[in-house]
C-alpha cells in the first residue's frame, strides 16, 4: 500500500469526522424535539442541554444575548443553519465539502458530486429546521444522504490507507457523539420525583433513538428500557454499530493497518481498558448523575488525547529529518 | 425540424462539416443526416442530457469572482467536430516534427547555442526573453527533452489549410476536458457512434504516465510521480485532480514537499518522508522555488530547482522551457525545423509581424485596424487587441504599449478561423468559429493525442475561444477515412 500524503490524510480524516458530526447533530435535535413532546409540560427540560452538549454555551450567549429563555427556534437555528456557529450542521457539512474538494482525486469520482449535493440540500432546507413541521423532513433528508454516501464509499472505494483514515475519523467522531448523546440526559432530572418515574423510560428511549439504537435494544435486551440497560448498551455492546466500545474497536482496527501507530494504538487500548473496567450500569443509579457526567467527561478526554496522537503521528510530519540518512 | 442544411451558410469561412455548396464534407454525411432527422424536441433532449451528464460527472472549471471560487460547469456543444484519420495522421506528423525541433532548440539554447549563432534570429530575442532562465544553462534533462507536454493551437484558414497559431509549452491545460467530452458524447449521442469508427482518446493518461515515468532519475520499477498544483483556487484544479487520479499519482501542493540536505525531494506522508522521482508541475516556473525565482512564492518548494539541477528529480515541463513559448520565438519555429531536423515544416505558422523590428513595427502601427496584436508572453487570451473590433482608444493604448516595449508584442493578420455547426440559443444550429488544441507528449518517445480539444467561440462572429471568455468546447472525432465513402441515408 503506498503512503498517503499527510495533508490528504488530514483532510480525509476530517471529512470522516464532519460527515458523522453533521448527521449526529441532526439526530440530537430530532430526538430532543420528540422527547419534549412526550414529557409533561411542567418538567424543566428544554433546549438548552443541546447547547451544553455541543460545548457552545459561550458562543450561544454571545450570539443570542436576548434569548434568555433559550427558545426552541433559537436553539434549533443555532445548531442547524447558523453559519456563525462552528458546531452547526451547515458548518460541519461545509467543512466536509471543503475537505472532499481537496482530496477529490483520491476518492471515487462521484464522491465530491454527492457531497456537494448534500451540502446544497442542507443549505436550502436547514433554514426551515426552526419550524416544527418542516424540521423532521429536513434533518431526515440529511441523515439519509450522509448514510447513502457512507454506503457508496464503503462499496466503491478501494479499502486502502485512505479508506482506513476516513474510517478513523468516522469512528472517533461517532464515539465522541455517542458520549455526548448520553450526556444529554445525564442530569438527574427525576431525582426524588416519584410521580415522574413513568417518564424515565421515555427519556432513555429518546437517548437510544438518537443513536439508532432503540430497535436493536429491544431485539437484544427484550425487556423494559432502564437507565442501566441503556447505558450498558450504548457504552459497551459490541454488536451495536454506534456503541462507544464498538467505535473504539473500529478505531483500533483502522490503526492496525496504518504505520507509526504505536502511541495512538496504546491510547486506544487504554480507552478500551477503562470502559471495560467500568460498571456503567451502576452510574445510572439515582444520585449518581454527577459521577455519570464525570465519567462521560473522561471518555471525551480520552478521545481528545487519541485525536492528538493521531494528528501528531500522521498530519504533522517534521521536515527537519529530510535527507539526513537514518 | 431545427436543421435545414440547405440554409446553413458559413460566409467567407471554411466550415468543418458543410461545404460551400451546402453539401456534406467527406465523412460528415451521416452526422448531418442524423442532426437533420432530429425533431426540435429531440434536439432539446440531447442538449439537456449533455448538461445533466456534465453536472453528474462533475466537469467544472473554477473561476474566482473576487470573493469566492465558483465551480462553473464546463460549456459543451453536442455537435462533434470531425477530422478524417488520413488528414489527422499528417497533422500529427507535423506536430511531432514541430515539438522535436522545439525541444532541440531549448536544449541548444541552454547548451552550445548553435541556433543563436548560426540562424537569422538575433540572440538577444532569446537572451532577453522573459522566459529565459540563466540558471538552466548546462542542465541535461533526461532524453534532452525540456517540454514534455506541449499544447499547440491549430487553426484552419478560409482555404482549409491548417496553421499553428501558438505553442503552449509552459503549463498547457485542457486535456482533461478533451477526455471528458468524449465521455459526455457517449452518454448523449450513442447512436452517432454507430456510423463512425471513432478513434478512442482515453489512452492519454496512460501515455502521460509512461512519459513521466521515463524521466525518473533512479533505475527502478515504480517511480513515485506527483502532480504539483497551485491548489483548489486554480482554474485548472479540476484537471490536476483528474490527471492525478487517472495516473494514480499523488496530487501535491508546495507545502507537501520538502527538499532535503541530500538535494532530493520528499513528500510528507503518513509513513514519514517519501522520496519523489518525477513532478508533473502545473505551477509556473517563477513560482516553483522561492529560492530560485520569486522569493514571495507560497506555491513552490524551497530548493526544488537545486534538486532538479542535481538530477535527483525530474520536472515536467523543465524550468526554462517557456523560452520557446514566446510568440517572437514562435516566428522562428519553421527555421528551427530546417536547422535541427533538416526537414521542411509540415505545418505552417500564421504570418506574424515582430514589433521589435522597426520596419515591421511601423507596418503594425500603421495598420492596427486590420491586425490582431498580441503580447509575446501571455496566455488565456489576455491582453489581445483585435483590430477590426477595437475602439480608437484601445488602439491608441495598444500603440503606446507597443512603442514602450516593442519586444513584448507581435501582430498577425485577422484570421478567418474555420467554423462548425453549433447548437445555439433557440435550438438553432449556426456556424461558430473554432480552433483545436492537440497535446504532444515527449519523453523517451513522442506521442500525440488523437485529435485534441476543440474550443469553440459560442458568441456569434467571435473568434475568442478561451473558456474564461465565453468559449465552449466540442468533442473531436478522428474518424476512419472509409466513413467518407458512406453517404447519408
Amino acid at each position: 500500500m503506498s503512503a498517503v500524503l499527510s495533508r490528504v490524510a488530514q483532510r480525509t480524516y476530517w471529512l470522516g469526522r464532519y460527515l458523522e458530526r453533521g448527521d449526529a447533530t441532526g439526530r440530537l435535535v430530532t430526538v430532543n424535539a420528540n422527547l419534549l413532546m412526550d414529557l409533561p409540560v411542567r418538567l424543566p427540560l428544554g433546549w438548552y442541554p443541546l447547547i451544553a452538549i455541543t460545548g457552545a454555551e459561550g458562543l450561544f450567549r454571545e450570539l443570542y444575548p436576548h434569548d434568555a429563555a433559550q427558545s426552541e427556534r433559537t436553539v434549533c437555528r443555532f445548531l442547524t443553519s447558523d453559519a456563525r456557529n462552528p458546531g452547526a450542521i451547515i458548518r460541519s457539512l461545509a467543512a466536509a465539502r471543503d475537505n472532499a474538494r481537496n482530496v477529490r482525486e483520491t476518492m471515487p469520482r462521484s464522491t465530491f458530486e454527492y457531497i456537494n449535493e448534500l451540502y446544497l440540500y442542507a443549505r436550502s432546507t436547514l433554514p426551515a429546521a426552526t419550524s416544527r413541521t418542516l424540521r423532521g423532513e429536513a434533518l431526515d433528508g440529511i441523515s439519509r444522504r450522509v448514510q447513502q454516501l457512507e454506503g457508496f464509499l464503503s462499496q466503491n472505494m478501494l479499502h486502502d490507507m485512505h479508506w482506513e483514515i476516513l474510517r478513523l475519523g468516522n469512528h472517533l467522531e461517532r464515539a465522541d457523539m455517542t458520549t455526548r448523546i448520553l450526556d444529554v440526559r445525564s442530569a438527574d432530572l427525576f431525582a426524588g420525583r416519584h410521580d415522574l418515574a413513568p417518564f424515565e423510560d421515555i427519556q432513555w428511549r429518546s437517548v437510544l433513538r438518537s443513536a439508532y439504537a432503540m430497535q436493536p435494544y429491544n431485539a437484544s435486551v427484550r425487556g423494559p428500557v432502564t437507565a442501566a440497560g441503556a447505558l450498558e448498551f450504548l457504552f459497551k455492546d459490541e454488536r451495536l454499530p454506534r456503541s462507544y466500545l464498538r467505535c473504539l474497536r473500529s478505531v483500533r482496527r483502522s490503526l492496525l493497518s496504518l504505520p507509526r501507530r504505536q502511541r495512538p494504538l496504546r491510547l486506544c487500548a487504554e480507552a478500551v481498558g477503562m470502559i471495560e473496567a467500568t460498571d456503567v450500569g451502576r452510574l445510572a443509579l439515582a444520585g449518581q448523575s454527577a459521577e455519570l457526567h464525570a465519567f462521560i467527561d473522561s471518555c471525551q478526554a480520552r478521545i481528545g488525547e487519541l485525536h492528538a496522537a493521531i494528528a501528531r503521528a500522521y498530519f504533522d510530519v517534521p521536515a527537519a529529518r529530510a535527507g539526513s540518512k537514518a | 425540424m431545427p436543421v435545414n442544411w440547405g440554409e446553413y451558410r458559413a460566409e467567407g469561412c471554411w466550415d468543418e462539416l458543410v461545404a460551400a455548396n451546402g453539401g456534406a464534407r467527406p465523412g460528415a454525411g451521416p452526422l448531418l443526416a442524423t442532426l437533420a432527422g432530429l425533431t426540435d424536441e429531440q434536439m432539446r433532449e440531447h442538449r439537456a442530457a449533455a448538461e445533466l451528464a456534465i453536472r453528474a460527472m462533475g466537469i467544472t472549471f473554477t473561476v474566482y469572482d473576487g470573493e469566492a471560487d465558483i465551480d462553473r460547469e464546463w460549456p459543451f456543444d453536442i455537435v462533434p467536430r470531425l477530422i478524417r484519420s488520413d488528414e489527422w495522421r499528417q497533422i500529427a506528423r507535423g506536430l511531432r516534427q514541430r515539438v522535436r525541433a522545439l525541444n532541440a532548440f531549448i536544449n541548444d539554447t541552454y547548451h552550445s547555442r548553435r541556433f543563436l549563432r548560426e540562424s537569422d534570429m538575433p540572440a538577444e530575442y532569446v537572451l532577453n526573453s522573459r522566459e529565459y532562465r540563466q540558471r538552466c544553462v548546462g542542465i541535461d534533462p533526461p532524453h534532452g527533452v525540456w517540454a514534455h507536454v506541449c499544447g499547440s493551437d491549430l487553426v484552419r484558414d478560409e482555404t482549409g489549410k491548417i496553421h499553428v497559431l501558438e505553442d503552449n509549452l509552459r503549463v498547457p491545460s485542457g486535456v482533461s476536458y478533451m477526455l471528458e467530452n468524449r465521455g459526455v458524447m457517449k452518454r448523449v449521442f450513442p447512436e452517432l457512434f454507430e456510423h463512425y469508427g471513432v478513434h478512442p482518446v482515453d489512452d492519454y493518461p496512460g501515455l502521460l504516465s509512461a512519459c513521466l515515468r521515463s524521466l525518473a532519475p533512479r533505475a527502478q520499477t515504480a517511480p513515485r510521480v506527483a502532480v504539483l498544483t497551485p491548489g483548489i483556487h486554480n482554474s485548472a484544479y479540476f484537471e490536476h485532480a483528474y490527471l492525478a487520479r487517472e495516473m494514480a499519482a499523488d496530487l501535491v501542493e508546495g507545502q507537501d514537499l520538502v527538499v532535503g540536505d541530500d538535494d532530493c525531494v520528499y513528500m510528507k506522508t503518513v509513513e514519514g518522508l517519501v522520496r519523489v522521482d518525477v513532478i508533473y508541475r502545473r505551477v509556473d516556473d517563477t513560482f516553483l522555488d522561492p529560492k530560485a525565482f520569486r522569493p514571495d512564492s507560497l506555491l513552490g518548494v524551497a530548493g526544488l530547482v537545486r534538486a532538479w539541477q542535481a538530477g535527483n528529480v525530474a520536472l515536467a515541463n523543465a524550468p526554462g522551457c517557456g523560452v520557446a513559448d514566446d510568440k517572437v520565438i514562435y516566428t522562428y519555429v519553421p527555421d528551427m525545423i530546417r536547422f535541427f531536423l533538416a526537414e521542411e515544416p509540415i505545418l505552417p505558422n500564421v504570418p506574424t509581424y515582430r514589433c521589435v523590428e522597426k520596419s515591421q513595427r511601423d507596418h503594425v502601427l500603421a495598420n492596427m485596424r486590420d491586425l490582431v496584436v498580441k503580447p509575446a508572453n501571455e496566455s488565456g487570451g489576455y491582453g489581445i487587441l483585435i483590430g477590426p473590433q477595437s475602439t480608437r482608444k484601445e488602439r491608441e493604448d495598444c500603440a503606446r504599449a507597443v512603442r514602450a516595449n516593442p519586444r513584448n508584442f507581435i501582430a498577425q493578420p485577422m484570421l478567418t478561423l474555420s467554423t462548425a455547426p453549433t447548437l445555439v440559443a433557440g435550438n438553432a444550429i449556426e456556424p461558430r468559429h473554432l480552433d483545436l488544441r492537440p497535446f504532444v507528449l515527449s519523453g523517451e518517445r513522442v506521442e500525440v493525442t488523437t485529435g485534441g480539444l476543440t474550443r469553440v467561440a459560442l458568441r456569434k462572429g467571435s473568434t475568442v475561444v478561451n473558456s474564461s471568455q465565453g468559449g465552449g468546447s466540442k468533442d473531436t472525432w478522428v474518424i476512419e477515412s472509409w466513413a467518407s465513402d458512406r453517404e447519408a441515408r
